[in-house]
């Protein structure tokens, strides 16, 4: 079994640390992704688990052998790099061949497993090109296949989709989370794309400023996220945030937290005309409607996501109104969740007319 | 960092060892000889002391010497940036035809020791040459403006080197936006050509003073009375034998080349710290008066070049130089004066084995600046960078004083032709090394992680991924090694004997004892045999070229 267990991990380089205090574990089979902004440590956590990396401390090890201080060969991983590294003087075959030849696994081995993993991959015409003759995507599924090839019981995976376009991506994305359940691979997987993240994970790893900010599941991470900082980076558009100077009739020291489909838009009425349509969005199935509040301006936009045939006019004064279940409480301290608290003042809620 | 050093690999250890491997040969054949010689300028028949700086300093020539080498360099380096700049611009920036052409021509001075510009000046411009007899003219070309002009000639290859380099990586869309803006063509030139390759210019002036200021071959043989310090530096030792005043000399010169070179380094790093990422290359546009003024400006650049050149090899066929002109191969034929042919043969073999050997050595120590970041790395690094700054003729006297003795281990090679390629390798070891380092940076680092993690030790590596791409960048090396070593003369002048004399020398020695024609038919071989290994490089690269390694991204 490969599970892979990552314990107080740290990494100064010149002593900052830019990763640190970091334990987590992905059991064996599972797709682990770690998720986050750029420089915040997910890429160094993940080369330091390949071994590409020294520690500065903590423990790495994988199927239960401590690994912390083996160097790369030997820890029994596959890699696909962000910029797939193929060797450019090297044919396909002998690019997905490299590791074999180098472990020097029996030829007859090499020739069969080199055939499995081109045509699951679709590479078996390409295989006597050069790197420089393919496409992106084609480039992509070498560095894929040279990683599954190994056969090699876990999979790191840094960015790998990043230099595809759209459409690409989105079928490469499904491949690859196939492929991985079908080897049954453990696998961690590096992105700062938080649909790749929600669409594969069976975990995610939520990284900021080096440290864990979230560990969970993509649904635990949208529905219950655990800090200011995981609810503004996870789901487009970003949370609304509401706190006592924005909001009448919150409380001090909370921030009040509703995403864009859960604010629902009435039409305004009485005195609770409070908000101006500043922009529409339209995204065909919904459209999202940027809201400027009428008392302030240059106060924050606050947004939401409305079907798309129902979407108001800019310039329409409109009042807003959510469910109580639908609130995120955070301490404005800490920015930190909290749990459970009771409703001092319920805000408005959704009614008729 | 504490845990990185207990990491004891065996890859580790490798790279290690050969660093290590490096630094010990850098110590024996650069650092030690360079102490040696300041040791030796300090010695005197009472022990150590200033005596020899006094004696030296205080002399009646010193002065004048000093200051003619400063005047020499100085010119020189005025003239040959503001011409290689014209020329640079009219090669990267102009779509004048025959590029190519411009570009092989303006190389030719480098395929020849320095001395045959001095010698082809002479052939035109000398008390018997071309012009003066035939125009009855009385040019006197022998003296301060000789020297002048044989090494513009001579450093104006290495300068449109620099700054063609400099100006080819331009972003095109800085170009596009001033225009969008409103800029005109001279707006743009003072706001952002100049400004983009100042650093580039300036390495260039430096580089150009410090050839100027080591040049040996031209002021030898068309300086007349006119000494400069590395005329001085030789006459003091092997006219006078007097080898503490000459390596006062050679300190006195080792000063403002060390201080040149630190100021090229710096600037060069500057040039190439601007360019961008991202840049799209700018594609000069026809515009049929910019394109014909520039070409007929490099046409006048490169003509005194061709010519001077041209007429070495005219020389070489004609049967005495000025009064028969008879062609003849009787000077290829018949050149006895200096041993015959056995000193070229030497030069080639001196010249392959320090391809050789230079090769391996600065590729080992690019490879130790790249896989190592700790002290190793930083060592070979360090002083990997001296020997640029030292000029031949330095460094030859230090390996006299050095290597020099009658027992030891060093006797065994001393007068040895592994002895001259040994000095040559380290002469240019710096320019060797930074070249390898260069191929090397730009070889991606995640193919050596890569291969890490698919199971490769750092000689798997090496063997199947590091090597054959840099395979190219081998052989340039390697040819660089055996061009420099093939038309040296500063560097090796001291080293040579009877039993081991080398081409270039023997040049000097044909030319000194008023054998012209077979000295220009010396010269003329030198630069064929040159010619001919480049030919046969890019023979052989064109070969591998099917194969030619292209970054995949």
């Amino acid at each position: 079994m490969s599970r892979i267990d990552v314990e107080s991990l740290e990494k100064r380089f010149d002593e900052k640390a830019v990763v640190h205090d970091v334990s987590f574990s992905v059991p064996h089979g599972d797709l682990c992704v770690l998720l986050g902004p750029s420089g915040c440590g997910k890429s160094t956590t993940l080369r330091l688990i390949a071994g590409l990396e020294d520690p500065t401390g903590g423990q790495i090890s994988i199927g239960g052998q401590d690994v912390t201080h083996l160097p790369a060969k030997d820890r029994r991983i596959a890699m696909v790099f962000q910029s797939y590294a193929l060797f450019p003087h090297l044919s396909v075959a002998d690019n997905i061949l490299f590791g074999l030849q180098v472990r020097r696994v029996a030829k007859d081995e090499q020739t069969r497993r080199l055939a499995g993993v081109a045509a699951l991959t679709g590479l078996t015409e390409y295989l006597g090109r050069k790197p420089g003759q393919l496409s992106g995507g084609q480039r992509q599924r070498v560095a894929l296949a040279r990683a599954i090839v190994s056969e090699q019981p876990v999979c790191l995976m840094d960015e790998p989709l990043s230099n595809l376009d759209a459409k690409l991506r989105n079928e490469m994305r499904l491949e690859i989370r196939a492929l991985q359940q079908r080897l049954a691979m453990t696998m961690i997987y590096v992105t700062h794309d938080q649909i790749e993240a929600m669409t594969m994970a069976d975990r995610i790893i939520l990284m900021n400023d080096g440290g864990i900010e979230q560990a969970g599941s993509p649904s635990d991470l949208y529905e219950r996220p655990a800090s200011l900082f995981a609810a503004r980076f996870i789901g487009a558009p970003p949370m609304n945030m509401f706190t006592a100077a924005t909001r009448a009739g919150l409380p001090d020291g909370i921030i009040v937290g509703v995403r864009a489909e859960h604010v629902a838009i009435e039409p305004a009425f009485g005195r609770h005309d409070d908000h101006v349509v500043a922009s529409i969005e339209y995204l065909g199935a919904d459209a999202i409607v940027a809201l400027r509040p009428l008392a302030d301006p240059q106060g924050e936009h606050v947004f939401a996501r409305v079907p798309g045939s129902r979407r108001p006019d800019s310039g329409e004064r409109v009042t807003l109104a959510w469910l109580p279940h639908d609130e995120h409480r955070f301490d404005a301290a800490t920015g930190l969740r909290i749990e459970g608290g009771t409703m001092t003042i319920a805000p408005k809620s959704v009614q008729k007319g | 960092m504490t845990s990185r050093s207990l990491r004891l690999d065996a890859d580790r250890v490798f790279i290690a060892a050969i660093g290590l491997a490096i630094v010990v040969l850098l110590l024996v054949f650069v650092a030690w000889p360079m102490l040696i010689i300041v040791g030796k300028s300090l010695t005197t028949k009472t022990g150590f002391g200033l005596d020899n700086y006094w004696r030296v300093f205080g002399g009646r020539k010193f002065a004048t010497v000093t200051w003619n080498s400063f005047a020499v360099s100085t010119t020189v380096t005025v003239i040959t940036v503001a011409l290689a700049f014209v020329y640079s611009y009219a090669l990267t920036r102009s779509a004048m035809p025959f590029k190519g052409a411009f570009r092989f021509l303006a190389t030719l001075p480098v395929f020849a020791p320095s001395l045959v510009q001095g010698i082809g000046l002479i052939f035109l411009f000398g008390r018997n040459g071309l012009i003066n007899t035939t125009f009855d003219l009385e040019i006197k070309i022998y003296g301060f403006w000789g020297i002048v002009i044989a090494n513009v000639l001579y450093s104006l290859p290495q300068a449109v080197l620099l700054i063609s380099t400099a100006l080819a990586v331009a972003d095109a869309r800085t170009y596009e936006a001033a225009t969008v803006l409103g800029a005109g063509p001279v707006r743009k030139f003072f706001d952002i050509t100049l400004p983009s390759v100042k650093f580039g210019l300036l390495a260039a002036a430096f580089l150009v003073f410090t050839i100027a200021l080591t040049d040996f071959g031209n002021p030898m043989v068309i300086g007349a009375d006119y000494t400069v310090l590395a005329n001085d530096i030789y006459n003091q030792v092997s006219g006078q034998m007097n080898f503490q005043l000459g390596s006062v000399v050679a300190i006195v010169l080792l000063a403002p080349a060390l201080l040149a070179f630190q100021i090229e380094r710096i600037a060069n790093k500057r040039q190439f710290a601007l360019v961008a990422d991202r840049s799209v290359p700018l594609a000069p546009k026809k515009s049929p008066l910019f394109d014909a003024c520039m070409f007929v400006a490099a046409t006048l650049i490169v003509l005194p070049i061709v010519a001077v050149i041209g007429m070495v090899v005219y020389a070489s066929f004609v049967k005495g130089w000025p009064y028969n002109l008879t062609l003849t191969l009787d000077n290829y034929l018949n050149n006895t004066a200096q041993n015959g042919y056995e000193p070229l043969v030497n030069s080639v073999l001196v010249s392959l084995i320090a391809a050789v050997i230079g090769v391996v050595t600065t590729m080992a120590a690019a490879f130790v600046i790249r896989r190592d970041q700790g002290v190793v790395g930083r060592m070979v690094n360090g002083i990997g960078l001296l020997p640029a700054a030292v000029p031949g003729m330095v460094l030859g006297l230090a390996y006299i004083f050095a290597f020099n003795k009658a027992t030891g281990p060093f006797s065994l090679i001393y007068d040895t032709l592994l002895m001259l390629a040994l000095c040559n390798v380290f002469h240019y070891f710096s320019q060797g090394m930074l070249t390898a380092s260069t191929s090397l940076r730009q070889i991606s680092s995640s193919f050596d992680e890569a291969s890490a993690c698919l199971g490769g030790r750092v000689v798997d590596t090496l063997r199947l991924v590091t090597l054959p791409l840099v395979m190219p960048t081998l052989l340039a090396v390697g040819i660089f090694f055996f061009m420099r070593s093939m038309v040296t003369l500063s560097g090796i002048i001291f080293l040579v004997s009877p039993g081991t004399n080398l081409a270039a020398v023997t040049v000097m020695l044909l030319d000194d004892a008023g054998a012209t024609t077979h000295a220009a038919a010396y010269s003329t071989l030198i630069m064929l045999v040159v010619i001919g290994s480049l030919v046969l490089l890019n023979l052989v690269l064109r070969l591998l070229g099917k194969d030619a390694p292209r970054a995949a991204i």
